[in-house]
This record gives C-alpha cells, sequence and structure tokens, in this order.
C-alpha cells in the first residue's frame, strides 16, 4: 500500500466512492449526510463521500443496508492535492 | 417475579401479529422443524424480505411444546442493563421461574458480570419445565461488543431446553463457521426468503382478489427480484389503478430505485393530511394517537394509524390493543429521507415536541434521544442532568455515559453536576480521559458562590473523582492530596460519599505500604458506608480489610473480620452478595493454621453458595485457596491446574496486587522441588537481590530469596546464599518499618534457614526465635511447615535449648503429623540407603563400608549419590548434618 493511499490510514477518513444498484432521486442525499449523488448511465448511483473516519463511513454503510439499497462496491478516492496513486479510485 | 432493574416497554416483548394478506411460507415452515431445531437459528436478510412476518407465522402456527420468549431490540439495548432485563424478562414469561435470580443480581449491582449472570440463568433454564425458544428480533441494531460476547457465550452454552432465532439485517459477529460445522447453526437468509414466483403470484392474486395475468406476475417478480417489501408497495399501487398493465409497464421499464419509485405512488394517492402525517411521524420509533397529535399537530392521529392499519399501509401494532404501532422500519427510514428532503427546517421541532411528550410522559430516556436527534443539546443536558439519579438507581451507567459523551463540550461549563457526573461515568469504566477536564469545567463553575450554593456536596464529588483519577493513573501522593480534600468539603453526614473517599484513601495508604494508615482509613470507610446502609459494599470490603491485617501479620484479627461479615451477610436469613468470599478467606485462614479439614468445610460452603453470591475477585481467589489445599493433600498437578485457572479468571479490583498469581505459581514449583523452573520465573520477573525495595513487589523479592536459599543449599560454594541473606536483611528492614508484620514473620523464618547455611547457628537461632515469637500468638504453622525438613532440624536444633520458645515444640509435633504427607511425593530414603547413611556418620572410610554391607564400592558409591541427591547436598559432611537436623540417625525405623 503506498502512503496516500487512505484505505493504508483509514483511521484518518479520506474520501471514498460508494456505487449502488438503481436511480437514487436527489432527495436522498439529505438522508445521507448531504453527500452527492450521481446517477450513472449503467443504472447504478455513485455517492461522493468525504468521511472523518472509519465510523462514519460504516454509518453511511449502514444507512445504505437499512433502506435495502443493493450495494455495488465503496473504493476509496485519492484527495486531490495529495500523490495520485495509480489504480487507487476508479 | 422479582425486582426488575427497569420499567419494561410491553411492547418489545410482543409477539407480532400476522398482517392481513400475508402468505404462508410453508417451504420455509418446513426447514424450521421446531423439534429438530439447533442452537441457533440465523434469519439474515436485508429489510423487507419479511423476517418478522415469517418467524411470527412460524411461531403462532407451530404446535409444540415450546414456548416462546420474544424481544425486539432496538439502540437502546446496547447497554447491558436494558438488553439482559429484557432477555430474561422474556424468558421468564415464557418459563416462570426462569431468571428471577438473575434479574435481582442485575439490579443489585454494577457492572455484573456477564458468565454469572448467564451461567445462573443457564442453570434456571436446564430445569424448566417447558422447552424454549427465544427470539431476538433485529438484532443488527445491537453493536456493543460486551452483549455480542454474552449472546455468543448463551449460544454456545444452550441446554437443550432452550433454542434461540436470531433476526437480523446483517450477520452477528459469532463463530458461524464453527456453529455451522457442529450442527448447530440453521441459516434463512435473502435467498431463501425471497418470494419465488409462485408465491408472488399467490400474494398478488391475494391483495387484488383477481388473478393477476402471468405476464404482469412475471414482469413484477423480475423487476423486484422477489423483494417482499416492493412487491408489497406495488400490489397497494395495483389495488387502485384501472389499468394494471400501465402500471405494471412503468415500473418495469424504469431504472429508479424502486422504492423511490413505488413510496411515491402510494403516496401520491394519499390525501396531503395523511401524506403530512407519514412525513412528520416518521422521526417517531413508536407511534401512538396522542403522541402523534403532540408532533404532527392535529387530534386525529389514532384515527389515522388505526386507518393505516386497516389498509396495511407501512405500520407494525405493537400490541394486541393496537394502541402502539411502529412504521415498518424500512419504509420508516424511506418516510424520514423524504422528510428531511422535504422539510429540512421542520425536523428540529418535530423532534422537540416528541421529546417534550416523552419527557410529560415520564419517559426521560425518549425524550433524551429526541432532544439530541433534533440537534438540541441543551435541551438534552437538562433532561440528562434530572435523570442522573433514576439511571444511577437502576445500574443503567452504560445509557448514561453514552448520552453523556454524546454531547458537546459547551454545554458542560455551567452544568457542573453534569460535568461531575461525565467524569463519574468514564472514571466507572476506567477511563480517564476528559476526566479532568470535566471536573475542571465544574470546579471553575462551583468557584462562584451562588453556583456552589445550589449544588451542596458538589465539590466533594470534585475532589472524590480527582483523588480517584489520581488513583488509576498510579499517583499515589495525589491520590492521598485529593482524598484529603474531598474529607473536609464532604458533609459529615454524608455516608455514600466519606465512605466512597475513605476507602480510596485506605487502598492508597495500602499500595504504599503504610499498612496502619490504610487498615484505618478502609476501616473508617465501610463504617460510613455501613451507616449509609450499603451492606453489600461492607461485606465486600471485608476482604480489603483483611487482606491488610494478614500484611500486618495478624491473621487472628483477619479472621474476626470474616466471621463478623458472615454473621452480617447472613443476618434474618439473608444471602448478600460477598458471602460466597468470607468462606473462601476463612479457608485461605485455616490452611495458614494448618487446618485443611477446616478449609475444605469453608471452600464447600462457598461453591454450594455459587458464584453469584460473591464479587467478581472471587473465582480466582477460591482457585488460589484451592490450589493451595491440593498441594497440600499431595496432589500436585491439581495444585498447579488450578493456579493457571485462576490466573485465566483474574480480575483486578482497586486494591493492589501483592500477592500475584505467578509469584504464588514460582513458590508452589519451588516446594515441589523444581528449582529451575522457579528461577526461571524470577529472570523473567527480571528480579534481582539487588533490586530496589517496594511494599508492590515485596511478595516477590520474598518469592526470589527463597529461590535463592533454595540455591544455595544445592550449591554451597555459589554466591546465592551470600545474596539471600543481604536480600533477606534488607526486607526484614523494610517490613518492619511499615509495621508489615506478615513480611516480618517470614523474612525471619528465611533468614534463620539461611543463617544456619552459613553454619551461623547463633544468628539463626536469634531470628528463628524471633520469627516463632511472632508466630505463636497468630497460630502461624504452615509458614514452617512449608519450609519442610530443613526448617524441622532447625527448629529441632533451637527447641533442645533451654530458653527455647514454647512454640517450638507445637511445631515439632505438626511436623510429625505433616511428615506422612509430605513422604507421599518427597524422595524418600530406601532402607538400604538409611543403613548406608548411618555408616556414612561414623569415621569408617568407603571401602570399610563396602566391607561391612558385604557390597562393592561402586554400590556404596551409588547410594551414597542418591542420599546426596535426595538431601539436597554435596558431600558427606553436610549429608550428615542435614541427616542429623531430619532426625534421621536416631534409631531404624521398625
Amino acid at each position: 500500500m503506498s502512503r496516500s493511499d487512505p484505505a493504508a490510514f483509514p483511521e484518518n477518513g479520506g474520501r471514498y466512492e460508494i456505487r449502488l444498484r438503481g436511480h437514487l432521486d436527489d432527495r436522498w442525499s439529505a438522508w445521507f449526510e448531504g453527500h452527492r449523488l450521481t446517477r450513472q448511465d449503467d443504472g447504478t448511483t455513485t455517492l461522493d463521500c468525504s468521511v472523518p473516519d472509519q465510523a462514519a463511513l460504516h454509518g453511511l454503510l449502514h444507512r445504505v443496508r437499512d433502506v435495502g439499497l443493493p450495494l455495488i462496491s465503496v473504493t476509496p478516492i485519492a484527495a486531490e492535492g495529495v500523490l495520485q496513486v495509480p489504480g487507487a479510485g476508479r | 417475579m422479582s425486582t426488575i432493574p427497569i420499567a419494561l416497554l410491553e411492547t418489545k416483548l410482543h409477539l407480532p401479529t400476522l398482517r392481513q394478506g400475508h402468505v404462508a411460507r410453508l417451504r420455509l415452515g418446513q426447514r424450521l422443524d421446531v423439534e429438530t431445531l439447533p442452537a441457533l437459528t440465523l434469519i439474515s436478510a436485508p429489510p423487507g424480505f419479511g423476517k418478522t412476518s415469517l418467524l411470527a407465522e412460524w411461531l403462532a402456527g407451530s404446535a409444540t411444546d415450546r414456548t416462546v420468549a420474544w424481544v425486539s431490540l432496538d439502540p437502546g439495548d446496547n447497554d447491558p442493563v436494558s438488553f439482559w432485563t429484557y432477555v430474561i424478562s422474556a424468558l421468564g414469561r415464557a418459563e416462570p421461574g426462569v431468571g428471577d435470580r438473575s434479574l435481582a443480581l442485575l439490579g443489585e449491582s454494577p457492572g455484573v458480570d456477564f458468565r454469572t449472570l448467564l451461567t445462573l440463568l443457564l442453570n434456571d433454564l436446564a430445569s424448566a419445565v417447558r422447552d424454549v425458544v427465544l427470539v431476538l428480533d433485529d438484532y443488527h441494531v445491537i453493536e456493543a461488543t460486551e452483549l455480542q460476547e454474552g449472546v455468543a457465550f448463551l449460544v454456545g452454552s444452550l441446554p437443550p431446553q432452550l433454542r434461540t432465532v436470531i433476526a437480523s439485517r446483517s450477520d452477528p459477529p459469532f463463530p458461524l463457521a464453527r456453529l455451522r460445522g457442529r450442527g448447530e447453526l440453521l441459516e434463512l437468509r435473502a435467498a431463501d426468503l425471497r418470494f419465488t414466483r409462485q408465491e408472488a403470484d399467490e400474494y398478488l392474486s391475494g391483495m387484488l382478489r383477481v388473478q393477476v395475468r402471468p405476464a404482469h406476475v412475471d414482469a413484477l417478480e423480475q423487476r423486484t427480484e422477489g423483494w417482499i417489501a416492493a412487491l408489497q408497495l406495488a400490489a397497494l399501487s395495483m389495488q387502485r389503478v384501472d389499468d394494471v398493465g400501465a402500471f405494471v409497464e412503468g415500473f418495469a421499464g424504469d431504472d429508479r430505485y424502486i422504492l423511490d419509485y413505488l413510496v411515491e405512488e402510494v403516496l401520491d394517492h394519499q390525501s396531503a393530511d395523511v401524506r403530512g402525517f407519514l412525513l412528520r411521524t416518521s422521526i417517531l420509533s413508536r407511534l401512538t394517537g396522542p403522541l402523534c397529535d403532540a408532533v404532527a399537530g392535529g387530534s386525529r392521529g389514532t384515527a389515522h394509524l388505526e386507518a393505516l392499519d386497516r389498509a396495511n399501509l407501512f405500520v407494525v401494532p405493537l400490541d394486541d390493543r393496537r394502541r402502539w404501532y411502529r412504521y415498518h422500519h424500512l419504509f420508516g427510514d424511506v418516510l424520514q429521507a423524504r422528510l428531511v428532503e422535504e422539510l429540512p427546517e421542520l425536523v428540529p421541532e418535530l423532534h422537540r415536541r416528541a421529546s417534550e411528550w416523552f419527557e410529560q410522559n415520564g419517559e426521560p430516556g425518549d425524550a433524551v434521544r429526541h432532544a439530541l436527534g433534533g440537534g438540541d443539546p441543551e435541551r438534552a443536558a437538562d433532561l440528562i442532568e434530572s435523570t442522573i439519579p433514576a439511571m444511577r438507581q437502576s445500574r443503567r451507567e452504560a445509557t448514561l455515559r453514552r448520552w453523556l459523551d454524546a454531547l458537546p463540550d459547551d454545554v458542560f461549563p455551567d452544568r457542573p453536576a453534569l460535568a461531575v457526573a461525565a467524569a463519574g461515568s468514564r472514571l466507572g469504566v476506567g477511563e480517564t480521559s476528559l476526566v479532568e477536564e470535566r471536573l475542571g469545567q465544574a470546579a471553575r463553575s462551583l468557584a462562584s458562590p451562588a453556583t456552589s450554593a445550589a449544588h451542596p456536596g458538589l465539590s466533594g464529588w470534585v475532589a472524590i473523582y480527582r483523588s480517584a483519577s489520581a488513583q488509576l493513573r498510579g499517583d499515589l501522593v495525589a491520590t492521598v492530596q485529593h482524598a484529603d480534600e474531598a474529607l473536609r468539603l464532604i458533609a459529615a453526614d454524608d455516608g455514600a460519599a466519606r465512605g466512597a473517599v475513605q476507602s480510596l484513601r485506605g487502598i492508597a495508604d495500602w499500595s504504599r505500604g503504610d499498612l496502619d494508615a490504610a487498615y484505618a482509613a478502609f476501616s473508617a470507610g465501610m463504617d460510613s458506608l455501613g451507616q449509609a446502609g450499603f451492606v453489600t459494599d461492607v461485606v465486600g470490603g471485608t476482604v480489603v480489610l483483611a487482606d491488610i491485617r494478614i500484611a500486618q501479620g495478624r491473621p487472628s484479627d483477619a479472621r474476626t473480620l470474616y466471621e463478623q461479615a458472615l454473621l452480617r451477610g447472613t443476618a434474618g436469613g439473608a444471602e448478600l452478595r460477598g458471602i460466597a468470599d468470607m468462606h473462601v478467606g476463612l479457608a485461605a485462614l485455616d490452611i495458614e493454621a494448618d487446618d485443611l479439614a477446616g478449609a475444605q468445610v469453608h471452600l464447600r460452603q462457598s461453591d454450594e453458595l455459587g458464584e453469584h453470591k460473591g464479587f467478581p475477585q472471587n473465582p480466582y481467589r477460591s482457585r488460589v485457596v484451592r490450589a493451595r489445599l491440593a498441594e497440600l493433600r499431595g496432589d500436585p498437578a491439581v495444585a498447579l491446574a488450578l493456579v493457571d485457572e485462576a490466573s485465566e479468571v483474574f480480575t483486578s479490583d482497586f486494591s493492589p496486587n501483592v500477592r500475584p498469581i505467578p509469584a504464588l505459581r514460582a513458590r508452589m514449583v519451588l516446594r515441589l522441588g523444581r528449582l529451575d523452573e522457579a528461577a526461571r520465573w524470577a529472570d523473567g520477573r527480571m528480579l534481582g537481590a539487588d533490586d530496589e525495595l517496594g511494599y508492590l513487589s515485596e511478595y516477590e523479592h520474598l518469592t526470589l530469596a527463597r529461590i535463592l536459599v533454595a540455591q544455595a543449599r544445592r550449591s554451597p560454594a555459589g554466591p546465592a546464599l551470600r545474596q539471600a541473606v543481604a536480600l533477606l536483611s534488607r526486607l526484614l528492614q523494610a517490613a518492619e518499618s511499615g509495621s508489615r508484620g506478615g513480611s516480618v514473620v517470614e523474612a525471619l523464618a528465611l533468614l534463620a534457614l539461611a543463617s544456619r547455611l552459613q553454619n551461623d547457628s547463633r544468628s539463626a537461632f536469634r531470628s528463628l526465635d524471633r520469627a516463632l515469637t511472632l508466630a505463636e500468638p497468630q497460630g502461624h504453622v504452615r509458614l514452617f511447615l512449608d519450609e519442610g525438613r530443613p526448617m524441622e532440624g532447625l527448629i529441632r536444633s533451637a527447641a533442645s535449648r533451654a530458653d527455647a520458645p514454647r512454640f517450638a515444640g507445637a511445631l515439632l509435633t505438626a511436623f510429625a503429623q505433616a511428615w506422612p504427607a509430605d513422604e507421599a511425593h518427597a524422595d524418600v530414603l530406601t532402607d538400604r540407603e538409611l543403613g548406608v547413611l548411618r555408616l556414612l556418620a561414623t569415621d569408617l572410610s568407603g571401602p570399610d563400608i563396602a566391607r561391612q554391607l558385604v557390597v562393592s564400592l561402586n554400590t556404596v558409591r551409588t547410594h551414597s549419590k542418591n542420599i546426596y541427591s535426595k538431601l539436597g547436598v554435596g558431600d558427606r559432611r553436610a549429608a550428615v548434618r542435614r541427616a542429623g537436623e531430619l532426625g534421621l540417625l536416631r534409631s531404624p525405623r521398625p
């Protein structure tokens, strides 16, 4: 793991992309603590989240679970301005 | 039913009723055969897969002898007191009598060990008349590690009378693979639960009261993938639309998240009134008419709920009288997601109204939850402050701690009582972070005379917690300093506070090795607590007082303390917690006085009382005593196994660990003649004869001294003897200056043995005489017997003097009686070796001895080597001296 890979230092949180099956209305943004929703052409919705730590990420995943949304992936995204890591992010 | 620690919410123990339009899940029911259920049945699937309905159908339908204990869990049940109260109460209702003792235990003692609690419960269940199924619904809300461990322990130790069923949105962190491997796990997962095409057909046709066209069923089944919640919403919409085909086509061709699509369809068909009601009340985890009116406005709450119930829309009744409902969790969350999007400014206000309603209706827990949920920490802080005494009373420290931790920093400076409670709740779990900060906030606020006058006694608690915090950090000077400050601040009649601080001070003095001060302070603390009515704490505190007395070299006073506490704890037929500890303490004293039969009786009485009559330290303490007894009965394997068990179950309390189990074990292996193993312990602890001495390591250093004496005996030329004498002299001096009589007499006895090895009989007798004089009034026989033949020999020599202490004679008698037991496992000389030994005591040469015995010289040498090794000596002279001490040269044995 490279130093700038957020997953290597999960206690510090970071940016994650949560990908869900189905198109979610924008109204869900408030439910997911204001994180931005993007509906993708492949019928999925991505949730772009900055979380302070792992506990907050797990909190969001609980919310995904609790409304029965099918979870496809959780991907760490290298923060801008930090060293870009090949393969990190998408 | 005995006292229940907290007020129960009846609806949580209510077996849900079946919903209208329910599809019987025969194929699943067959797998849930009640007669062959394994220990754990796990129903694990996302929300909306019909977990609860399946269980309700199965439990209502299965004609069986098993009765049902149902618990619907919620996030508040992460408090162990709340969780176990519900679980045990549910079991008690299913099978009367089960759990009465565990509930009482939960109510009376803070931080009760869940193994003790569950062991009691399992014992009840093992003798239950009827078989019980325990259902824990919505288990995914449980996150507390302690509870996960508790439930895993329960599932792993079930008697056949109890089976557990857990319904959860995610798998619990139990060793599922192991349970699966042993055939003790039955799983129903999403793939099993989702509607098959046939079930979807049956369900839709039933709901719509007409046969649905196969193409429509196919389309819906594919789009929803058998997700029951979605099919249910689809059916609701299809009931209303004229053109079912168009609805199905529109739904199937849309790639929105299906719940979004379907909920919108359903909400669009509701009146504005109902729609507003649904959104506004979605913040509530349970619903009743008046509460809904208070939150959503209007007066039609009850009517709305009944209508929703009839229309099969979103709500689940929580009782038979249909007074309380909840939203189906999934829809409640979807509705709430809409609420925060459509009416965000209203959300805090809705929570405030809910909080007020719960406050007025005497449910402070929900009032606090909504105040926190609505982002009103000031209100939450006020509510928490007013409910602190009730929460303490019901031992729900965990909930209180969670609330206090959820409050932001800025509510504390103006609320000294809250800040002090926050400090106390963290200290209660051994946590020192934030403690100083909260106490500082309280102290600054209390500096104002008006604030101080409004909170009588609070300044004293600030000092008490500062003292406790210092103790947790190991700062004994600050512990004593704050304790003294607290004593000046606390009112004379506040027995609880005085008792707490005096005990703290006593423990600090004990840790410093100042036993007289420790005894005085701790004993005063117990008096204060006793006057304030805390009898159980006083009984428990006896262990501390008795330990101090033993360290002072006054075991007979320790005995009196235990006996008095036993009377107090059993007065009027009561059986207070802690009386098991008293019996164990008495057993230990009996052993030291060489009354093994008496010790046996006390240990049996402790056993019969059961673990729940003991404090958390009793399991390890009783094993230590049992180990000693096994050793003295000549069963070293059992003794060592018990010591190792004691290590495993060791739990510390506030008391200093003055007799660490590993040191105790080293002494035991040393007595068994395993000197190298004992020496390895000392090396591992990095103990040395030149160490700086302190009370907390005194027992270890005395153990090291024993090891050195044994090494000196084995190789007299080595440095061990000199080291032993120097170490013992320093230990003696330290113990004398701290009035630690127990260590004084021990050091003297060992010093006498060491001086004897130095061939310095004068010093040996002087030390021995002092030891005997000190030990006699206390009946301290074991100390001398433990040293075996060398000590017997020394006492025998000493007793021949005219002015020898009387106790010497009594000890020689005790040695004579102990002898057979010793011989059972000690190296004993054979008759042949005894014969050789007697000739070695003459001035015959080796060849002379061989000739006299008519054996070869080699044989004599072999015998001699064996004799030296058995006597632990290196040459003929030493062997003869030792034989004299042991009385082996007097006359041939019969």
